[in-house]
């Protein structure tokens, strides 16, 4: 089994939701309230931070780092979306620097329930029980959004927003079992594509890492991971894409968070326990390489997510008891 | 949940300190499995929102209804699977009942469980929208973030033994 559990961290004393991971550093929300950073890099991988647990006056629900800076955003059910960094200014060199809170930012009717930052660092999206998607332009001290479109598109809750690693291309999941692409078209962003084809709410999705194709993998209710691929512009301006797989049926409950690694493989986990990794054989066609079963003992496992930390491909995990759980994966 | 947690981990501790030489196998077969009758009785004390009575009287849970596929190595998932019947087809209150049963459950089973909580085949005209919601994991977290509903569901529980 090439999947190895290097540390199991005791962090919260209730669900853990989200995980997020740059520089080395973890962050980890959940329904605690509470915000945790952890360093990846030290060899005991420790909690090295809690952020100020009176913000958010319900469970945290997301975290998200904004690329090429050291701020972090995190969106609540309490309806607001917290964003906190260092002052970089200071001479800080080898002491320890509080995170502070930066900026609160207001609109959402009711619960957040995912936040994303654009590959630039330049957008903020973020997602609602209230069916819509919003669209954030940060400054560069991430203290100030203003907000450049409200996408209603959607029937249902928005669970999940994800940008392209490299493109301005977003994608929303939802309970209305679709999945949305939006992309900026002057001015103003638009639905470009609806994904159909799950049989339950849509968990969560993310895009492949790759120059010369577009894909994105999605979970579902439904107890399936799905990869679609773009095809061709269609006439109406619209984008054709097509349901290119369904990964290996092995999780027999809900899937409730997909990772695609750089190295291109996946990673899935759900409410069964189940931590699986799939590997491409040839395009289109996925096996299953490594599989941990009870991956947080009898607790249903909400979040995965890749990171590489000192050149090794780590795979962080977090479930309903609380705990991150950091593993190695060798293929 | 936390509740939960901690008494799941005293039932995994308590046999291990009375009986020093029984070994892993008999230690789990000491321990009851959950069965119908015992999610009936968690659940039947349960206070209708609108009327002076508990779900059992009005027979919206029923013994019968109530399936546990119960696995016997307490380090995997077990299931329970309660059916509800609305008193009438149009209760707008199902979700409510719903959540409360499925509250009562979350904090008196272990953690190994995984609950579901389905209206009956045929009880009421929302029935796939319902479902949906009452399963759907993240709307029962905010619902249990929201004082307002929880006060409701507290005192729904309040009859509970």
């Amino acid at each position: 089994m090439p999947i190895t559990l290097l540390k199991s961290l005791e962090l919260h004393s209730d669900k853990l939701w989200s995980i997020d991971s740059a520089k080395g550093l973890m962050a980890t929300a959940s329904s605690d309230r509470k915000i945790k950073l952890v360093n990846l890099r030290a060899t005991d991988i420790r909690e090295v931070e809690e952020l100020d647990d009176s913000t958010h006056k319900k469970s945290v629900r997301s975290v998200a780092f904004r690329p090429h800076s050291s701020i972090l955003a995190a969106g609540s059910f309490d309806s607001t979306i917290s964003v906190w960094g260092q002052d970089e200014n200071e001479d800080t060199q080898g002491t320890f620097q509080e995170t502070e809170l930066l900026a609160i930012i207001e609109g959402h009717e009711n619960e957040v329930k995912s936040v994303a930052w654009s590959h630039a660092g330049e957008f903020l999206a973020s997602c609602s029980r209230d069916k819509s998607v919003w669209i954030w332009e940060a400054d560069e001290m991430g203290e100030e959004y203003e907000c450049l479109s409200v996408l209603q598109e959607h029937s249902q809750d928005v669970k999940h927003v994800a940008w392209h690693p490299s493109m301005n291309l977003l994608a929303s999941s939802s309970y209305d079992d679709t999945i949305r692409l939006w992309r900026e078209d002057s001015d103003d962003w638009e639905c470009v594509t609806v994904l159909n084809g799950h049989e339950g709410t849509v968990w969560c999705s993310a895009f492949e890492t790759s120059e010369s194709q577009l894909r994105l993998v999605s979970c579902s209710d439904d107890a399936t991971v799905r990869v679609w691929k773009y095809v061709e512009e269609g006439d109406d301006g619209e984008d054709i894409w097509t349901l290119e797989a369904v990964l290996p049926r092995i999780h027999s409950r809900a899937v409730y968070s997909v990772s695609w690694s750089p190295g291109g493989f996946i990673a899935s986990v759900g409410s069964d326990g189940l931590l699986v990794v799939y590997k491409e054989t040839e395009l289109g066609t996925w096996e299953v390489v490594a599989e941990k079963e009870e991956a947080h003992g009898v607790f249903e496992i909400n979040t995965v997510k890749w990171a590489n930390v000192n050149n090794k491909e780590l795979l962080l995990t977090g479930g309903d008891d609380g705990n991150a759980n950091v593993w190695s994966f060798d293929p | 949940r936390l509740l939960a947690k901690e008494a799941y981990l005293n039932d995994a501790v308590a046999p291990g300190l009375t009986d020093t030489d029984t070994d892993d196998s008999e230690l789990e077969e000491a321990e009851d499995p959950i069965d119908a009758q015992e999610v009936y009785d968690m659940i039947a004390h349960i206070s209708d929102p609108e009327h002076p009575l508990t779900l059992g009287q009005l027979a919206v849970v029923n013994l019968p209804d109530i399936d546990v596929r119960e696995n016997k190595d307490k380090t995997k998932i077990s299931e329970v699977i309660v059916k509800i019947t609305p008193t009438i087809t149009h209760c707008s209150l199902a979700t409510l009942i719903g959540l409360g049963i499925r509250v009562r459950l979350e904090r008196s089973l272990p953690p190994r469980y995984r609950i579901t909580i389905l209206l009956k085949s045929g009880s009421h005209q929302s029935e796939n929208q319902v479902n949906k919601q009452l399963n759907d994991k993240e709307r029962v977290a905010a619902a249990c973030d929201n004082d307002q509903l929880l006060g409701v569901v507290s005192k729904m529980l309040s009859t509970c033994k």
